[in-house]
């Protein structure tokens, strides 16, 4: 997601904005990526403010930077485990015995 | 940030391109939620964090609620998890206001949530990820 015009913040280093926090793709992977790493991006995601309002900008800016890591992350563990599945569906299949899917 | 600032033209055009793909991803990931119905063992993975301890992640029947959600079925959606059902309108706000500020809108942005308001979701997902997952409180589980 691209945050071209991020808001003009009520505190913090003067004439700097805040890094983006990556807040929404925190909340999409911690609903929609299987393993449960967005939560740390929620974390990293809070710290972004806080740091940016205490005049901490390089620290801001490593939280950003870490919320989106640990979104891309979560993200690359959930299609991975996806493709994984798909490829034991394919071998079960190809191999002729039939391996009951039901649970999984 | 060591990028080298690029023109204004070049930053829209990027955005705009951005705003796109995620859009059509997001329709076609809805779509096929909504027509392949997760609520049939088979179609979909097991979490793997269920698959490995049995325990319900904060994420857990969310698919199934995209599902129900898509077929209008709120109630249902609700069953299946609750926190989605509350955190998806916030979604589509922060996507609307993406879309309203790459038309040159003044819009609202999820950096402008206060740092105290995501501690606080942090807490709610934490607890809620424990509270589904207590025996007999079944009203936060996806089940």
């Amino acid at each position: 997601m691209s945050y071209n015009a991020p808001p003009p913040p009520p505190s913090g280093p003067v004439g700097q904005t805040p890094p983006p926090n990556n807040l929404v793709w925190a909340i999409l992977t911690t609903l929609f990526c299987c393993l449960p790493l967005g939560v740390v991006s929620i974390v990293y995601a809070a710290q972004v403010n806080g740091k940016f309002a205490a005049g901490d900008l390089a620290g801001a800016q490593e939280s950003s930077r870490k919320a989106k890591q640990w979104a891309i992350w979560s993200a690359v563990v959930g299609v991975v485990v996806i493709l994984i599945y798909i490829a034991v569906i394919i071998i079960a299949a190809s191999s002729g015995t039939s391996t009951s899917t039901t649970s999984l | 940030m060591t990028q080298r600032p690029a023109p204004a033209g070049e930053i829209r055009r990027r955005g705009a391109l951005s705003f796109a793909a995620v859009t059509v991803a997001g329709l076609a990931a809805t779509a096929v939620v909504a027509t392949v119905s997760p609520e049939e063992s088979g179609h979909y993975p097991t979490c793997p964090f269920l698959a490995v301890t049995g325990l319900y992640c904060p994420g857990c029947g969310s698919l199934r609620t995209v599902h129900a959600l898509a077929q209008g079925d709120v109630a249902t959606a609700w069953d299946r998890n609750p926190l989605a059902v509350l955190l998806l309108p916030l979604v589509l706000v922060a996507w609307a206001a993406w879309g309203l500020r790459l038309l040159g809108r003044r819009a609202w942005h999820p950096s402008r949530v206060p740092a105290r308001w995501i501690w606080a979701l942090l807490v709610v997902v934490l607890a809620y990820w424990v509270a589904r997952n207590v025996p007999g409180w079944t009203w936060l589980s996806p089940s």
